[in-house]
Protein backbone atom coordinates (compact mmCIF):
# COMPACT_ATOMS: atom_id res chain seq x y z
CA UNK A 1 0.00 0.00 0.00
CA UNK A 2 3.04 2.23 0.31
CA UNK A 3 3.27 2.99 -3.40
CA UNK A 4 -0.15 4.56 -3.81
CA UNK A 5 -0.18 7.64 -6.05
CA UNK A 6 -0.21 10.87 -4.08
CA UNK A 7 -1.31 14.39 -4.87
CA UNK A 8 0.80 16.97 -3.02
CA UNK A 9 0.33 20.69 -2.88
CA UNK A 10 2.11 23.20 -0.64
CA UNK A 11 1.71 26.92 -0.16
CA UNK A 12 3.35 29.43 2.17
CA UNK A 13 0.97 32.02 3.62
CA UNK A 14 2.16 35.33 4.96
CA UNK A 15 0.31 34.94 8.26
CA UNK A 16 0.87 33.25 11.62
CA UNK A 17 -0.48 29.74 12.03
CA UNK A 18 -3.19 30.84 14.49
CA UNK A 19 -4.71 33.04 11.81
CA UNK A 20 -4.39 30.42 9.06
CA UNK A 21 -5.96 27.80 11.33
CA UNK A 22 -8.83 30.14 12.05
CA UNK A 23 -9.42 30.73 8.35
CA UNK A 24 -9.61 26.94 7.91
CA UNK A 25 -11.82 26.17 10.88
CA UNK A 26 -14.30 29.04 11.09
CA UNK A 27 -17.01 27.99 8.61
CA UNK A 28 -17.82 31.61 7.71
CA UNK A 29 -14.20 32.26 6.79
CA UNK A 30 -13.74 28.85 5.19
CA UNK A 31 -16.72 29.42 2.89
CA UNK A 32 -15.12 32.63 1.67
CA UNK A 33 -12.08 30.95 0.16
CA UNK A 34 -12.80 27.22 -0.32
CA UNK A 35 -13.91 26.54 -3.89
CA UNK A 36 -12.66 28.82 -6.64
CA UNK A 37 -15.19 31.02 -8.39
CA UNK A 38 -18.20 29.35 -6.80
CA UNK A 39 -20.62 30.08 -4.00
CA UNK A 40 -19.63 27.77 -1.15
CA UNK A 41 -22.33 26.76 1.31
CA UNK A 42 -21.21 24.86 4.39
CA UNK A 43 -24.18 22.83 5.63
CA UNK A 44 -22.34 21.30 8.57
CA UNK A 45 -18.90 21.75 10.03
CA UNK A 46 -18.05 19.62 13.03
CA UNK A 47 -14.30 19.70 13.48
CA UNK A 48 -13.49 16.63 15.54
CA UNK A 49 -12.70 12.99 14.80
CA UNK A 50 -15.99 11.46 13.65
CA UNK A 51 -17.41 14.87 12.73
CA UNK A 52 -18.27 15.89 9.17
CA UNK A 53 -18.00 18.93 6.92
CA UNK A 54 -20.84 18.95 4.41
CA UNK A 55 -20.02 21.26 1.56
CA UNK A 56 -22.03 22.51 -1.38
CA UNK A 57 -20.53 24.51 -4.23
CA UNK A 58 -22.93 26.41 -6.45
CA UNK A 59 -22.34 28.14 -9.72
CA UNK A 60 -25.22 29.31 -11.88
CA UNK A 61 -27.95 26.71 -11.55
CA UNK A 62 -25.45 23.92 -10.93
CA UNK A 63 -24.47 22.52 -7.60
CA UNK A 64 -21.85 20.02 -6.46
CA UNK A 65 -21.86 18.40 -3.05
CA UNK A 66 -18.96 16.82 -1.22
CA UNK A 67 -18.32 15.47 2.24
CA UNK A 68 -15.34 15.49 4.55
CA UNK A 69 -15.22 13.00 7.44
CA UNK A 70 -12.65 14.12 9.97
CA UNK A 71 -10.29 11.46 11.33
CA UNK A 72 -7.75 13.49 13.24
CA UNK A 73 -7.61 17.11 14.35
CA UNK A 74 -4.54 18.62 16.04
CA UNK A 75 -5.16 22.35 16.46
CA UNK A 76 -2.74 24.56 14.51
CA UNK A 77 -0.83 21.49 13.34
CA UNK A 78 -2.79 18.93 11.41
CA UNK A 79 -6.11 17.75 10.00
CA UNK A 80 -6.72 14.33 8.49
CA UNK A 81 -9.93 13.45 6.73
CA UNK A 82 -11.63 11.18 4.23
CA UNK A 83 -12.69 13.35 1.32
CA UNK A 84 -15.80 12.19 -0.51
CA UNK A 85 -15.32 14.26 -3.65
CA UNK A 86 -18.83 13.71 -5.02
CA UNK A 87 -21.96 13.02 -3.06
CA UNK A 88 -25.66 13.06 -3.85
CA UNK A 89 -27.89 15.63 -2.18
CA UNK A 90 -28.25 13.29 0.83
CA UNK A 91 -24.45 13.30 1.27
CA UNK A 92 -24.03 9.68 0.18
CA UNK A 93 -20.85 9.00 -1.77
CA UNK A 94 -21.45 9.02 -5.52
CA UNK A 95 -19.19 8.40 -8.48
CA UNK A 96 -17.72 11.40 -10.19
CA UNK A 97 -20.06 12.38 -13.04
CA UNK A 98 -17.20 13.72 -15.12
CA UNK A 99 -14.73 10.94 -14.44
CA UNK A 100 -16.38 7.65 -13.43
CA UNK A 101 -13.14 5.97 -12.34
CA UNK A 102 -11.96 8.78 -10.10
CA UNK A 103 -11.39 7.39 -6.56
CA UNK A 104 -14.54 8.26 -4.54
CA UNK A 105 -12.58 8.73 -1.31
CA UNK A 106 -9.23 10.47 -0.91
CA UNK A 107 -7.34 10.26 2.38
CA UNK A 108 -6.42 13.90 2.88
CA UNK A 109 -3.78 15.22 5.26
CA UNK A 110 -3.23 18.92 5.80
CA UNK A 111 -0.34 20.12 7.96
CA UNK A 112 0.37 23.63 9.22
CA UNK A 113 3.92 24.74 10.12
CA UNK A 114 4.81 28.26 11.16
CA UNK A 115 8.27 29.79 10.69
CA UNK A 116 9.19 33.47 10.90
CA UNK A 117 5.56 34.52 11.03
CA UNK A 118 4.71 32.65 7.83
CA UNK A 119 2.75 29.42 7.66
CA UNK A 120 3.38 26.55 5.29
CA UNK A 121 0.26 24.55 4.51
CA UNK A 122 0.97 21.14 3.00
CA UNK A 123 -1.79 19.11 1.44
CA UNK A 124 -1.58 15.42 0.58
CA UNK A 125 -4.28 13.27 -1.03
CA UNK A 126 -4.09 9.55 -1.73
CA UNK A 127 -6.84 7.17 -2.85
CA UNK A 128 -8.51 5.39 0.05
CA UNK A 129 -10.02 1.93 -0.27
CA UNK A 130 -9.93 2.34 -4.04
CA UNK A 131 -10.18 -0.30 -6.77
CA UNK A 132 -7.21 -1.02 -9.05
CA UNK A 133 -8.92 0.93 -11.84
CA UNK A 134 -9.52 3.92 -9.58
CA UNK A 135 -5.92 3.90 -8.37
CA UNK A 136 -4.73 3.73 -11.97
CA UNK A 137 -6.97 6.61 -12.98
CA UNK A 138 -5.62 8.73 -10.12
CA UNK A 139 -2.03 7.66 -10.88
CA UNK A 140 -2.46 8.67 -14.53
CA UNK A 141 -3.74 12.05 -13.48
CA UNK A 142 -0.83 12.59 -11.07
CA UNK A 143 1.75 11.42 -13.61
CA UNK A 144 0.30 13.81 -16.15
CA UNK A 145 0.49 16.71 -13.73
CA UNK A 146 4.11 16.08 -12.82
CA UNK A 147 5.02 15.78 -16.49
CA UNK A 148 3.63 19.22 -17.09
CA UNK A 149 0.23 18.84 -18.54
CA UNK A 150 0.15 22.61 -18.67
CA UNK A 151 0.93 22.41 -22.37
CA UNK A 152 -1.68 19.71 -22.82
CA UNK A 153 -4.35 21.79 -21.17
CA UNK A 154 -3.44 24.79 -23.25
CA UNK A 155 -3.87 22.76 -26.39
CA UNK A 156 -7.25 21.56 -25.18
CA UNK A 157 -8.33 25.08 -24.32
CA UNK A 158 -7.47 26.17 -27.83
CA UNK A 159 -9.25 23.19 -29.28
CA UNK A 160 -12.43 23.76 -27.30
CA UNK A 161 -12.34 27.44 -28.19
CA UNK A 162 -12.12 26.50 -31.85
CA UNK A 163 -14.90 23.95 -31.44
CA UNK A 164 -17.15 26.58 -29.93
CA UNK A 165 -16.29 29.24 -32.49
CA UNK B 1 -26.57 9.56 -13.64
CA UNK B 2 -25.60 7.87 -16.87
CA UNK B 3 -22.01 6.76 -16.92
CA UNK B 4 -20.10 7.04 -20.11
CA UNK B 5 -17.67 4.19 -19.64
CA UNK B 6 -15.14 6.53 -21.14
CA UNK B 7 -12.30 5.54 -18.85
CA UNK B 8 -12.56 1.85 -19.62
CA UNK B 9 -11.73 2.62 -23.20
CA UNK B 10 -9.39 5.45 -22.37
CA UNK B 11 -7.42 4.83 -19.21
CA UNK B 12 -4.27 6.66 -20.16
CA UNK B 13 -4.70 10.39 -20.47
CA UNK B 14 -1.13 10.76 -21.66
CA UNK B 15 -2.30 9.17 -24.89
CA UNK B 16 -4.93 11.88 -25.22
CA UNK B 17 -2.46 14.70 -24.82
CA UNK B 18 0.07 13.03 -27.13
CA UNK B 19 -2.67 12.70 -29.73
CA UNK B 20 -3.66 16.34 -29.36
CA UNK B 21 -0.08 17.60 -29.58
CA UNK B 22 -0.18 17.34 -33.37
CA UNK B 23 -1.83 20.23 -35.25
CA UNK B 24 -3.03 18.02 -38.10
CA UNK B 25 -4.81 15.74 -35.66
CA UNK B 26 -6.43 18.72 -33.96
CA UNK B 27 -7.58 19.96 -37.34
CA UNK B 28 -9.02 16.52 -38.10
CA UNK B 29 -10.96 16.59 -34.84
CA UNK B 30 -12.34 19.99 -35.62
CA UNK B 31 -13.32 18.81 -39.08
CA UNK B 32 -15.14 15.87 -37.49
CA UNK B 33 -17.25 18.22 -35.38
CA UNK B 34 -19.13 18.89 -38.60
CA UNK B 35 -20.08 15.24 -38.86
CA UNK B 36 -18.61 11.84 -39.58
CA UNK B 37 -16.29 11.51 -42.53
CA UNK B 38 -14.35 8.84 -44.40
CA UNK B 39 -10.59 8.93 -44.89
CA UNK B 40 -10.65 10.48 -48.35
CA UNK B 41 -13.05 13.22 -47.18
CA UNK B 42 -10.76 13.93 -44.25
CA UNK B 43 -7.62 13.96 -46.41
CA UNK B 44 -9.07 16.42 -48.93
CA UNK B 45 -8.36 19.71 -47.08
CA UNK B 46 -4.85 18.62 -46.06
CA UNK B 47 -1.77 18.31 -48.17
CA UNK B 48 -1.15 14.81 -46.93
CA UNK B 49 -1.75 11.34 -48.26
CA UNK B 50 -4.62 9.09 -47.29
CA UNK B 51 -2.24 6.63 -45.56
CA UNK B 52 -0.91 9.53 -43.47
CA UNK B 53 -4.48 10.47 -42.55
CA UNK B 54 -5.14 6.84 -41.67
CA UNK B 55 -2.17 6.88 -39.30
CA UNK B 56 -3.45 10.04 -37.64
CA UNK B 57 -6.90 8.49 -37.29
CA UNK B 58 -5.36 5.45 -35.67
CA UNK B 59 -3.67 7.65 -33.04
CA UNK B 60 -6.91 9.53 -32.37
CA UNK B 61 -8.84 6.28 -32.14
CA UNK B 62 -6.35 4.78 -29.68
CA UNK B 63 -6.66 7.91 -27.57
CA UNK B 64 -10.43 7.44 -27.47
CA UNK B 65 -11.07 10.74 -29.20
CA UNK B 66 -12.80 9.27 -32.24
CA UNK B 67 -14.52 6.06 -33.15
CA UNK B 68 -14.81 4.33 -36.49
CA UNK B 69 -17.29 1.88 -37.92
CA UNK B 70 -15.64 -1.47 -38.48
CA UNK B 71 -18.45 -3.01 -40.48
CA UNK B 72 -18.54 -0.42 -43.24
CA UNK B 73 -15.96 -0.38 -45.98
CA UNK B 74 -15.47 3.38 -45.83
CA UNK B 75 -14.87 3.15 -42.08
CA UNK B 76 -16.17 6.66 -41.42
CA UNK B 77 -14.67 8.31 -38.36
CA UNK B 78 -16.65 10.37 -35.90
CA UNK B 79 -15.87 12.43 -32.88
CA UNK B 80 -16.05 10.88 -29.44
CA UNK B 81 -14.53 13.84 -27.66
CA UNK B 82 -17.56 14.63 -25.52
CA UNK B 83 -16.53 12.13 -22.86
CA UNK B 84 -12.91 13.17 -23.11
CA UNK B 85 -13.91 16.77 -22.64
CA UNK B 86 -15.73 15.87 -19.43
CA UNK B 87 -12.74 13.97 -18.06
CA UNK B 88 -10.30 16.70 -18.97
CA UNK B 89 -12.61 19.33 -17.51
CA UNK B 90 -12.61 17.41 -14.25
CA UNK B 91 -8.81 17.06 -14.18
CA UNK B 92 -8.38 20.74 -14.94
CA UNK B 93 -10.76 21.49 -12.09
CA UNK B 94 -8.93 19.16 -9.70
CA UNK B 95 -5.57 20.62 -10.67
CA UNK B 96 -6.70 24.22 -10.20
CA UNK B 97 -8.89 23.68 -7.16
CA UNK B 98 -6.43 24.13 -4.31
CA UNK B 99 -4.25 26.58 -6.17
CA UNK B 100 -7.17 28.90 -6.85
CA UNK B 101 -8.72 28.31 -3.43
CA UNK B 102 -5.42 29.19 -1.78
CA UNK B 103 -5.31 32.42 -3.78
CA UNK B 104 -8.65 33.23 -2.20
CA UNK B 105 -7.36 32.17 1.23
CA UNK B 106 -4.51 34.64 0.77
CA UNK B 107 -7.08 37.37 0.24
CA UNK B 108 -9.08 36.29 3.30
CA UNK B 109 -5.94 36.30 5.46
CA UNK B 110 -5.11 39.79 4.24
CA UNK B 111 -8.59 40.97 5.22
CA UNK B 112 -8.24 39.30 8.62
CA UNK B 113 -5.00 41.16 9.19
CA UNK B 114 -6.51 44.47 8.17
CA UNK B 115 -9.70 44.12 10.19
CA UNK B 116 -8.86 41.95 13.20
CA UNK B 117 -12.14 42.84 14.96
CA UNK B 118 -14.24 41.74 12.04
CA UNK B 119 -12.99 38.18 12.18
Amino acid sequence: MSDLPEYKFDRVFDAPVAMVWKAWTDPDLLARWYGPGVETIIHEFDLRPGGVWLNEMKWGDKSMCSKVAFLEVVPEQKMVWHHYGSTDSDWNSASNPMMPNWPPVLLTTVTFVEADGKTTVSLSQIPFDASAEEIECFADAMAGMSKGWGAGYKILDEMFAELQA
Amino acid sequence: MEQTGYIQQQANLDTVFAALADPTRRAILIQLTMGEAAVNDIAAPFEISQPAVSRHLKVLERAGLIERDIDKQRRPARLKAQDMAAAVAWLTEFRAFWDNSFDQLDAVLLQMKQTPDDT
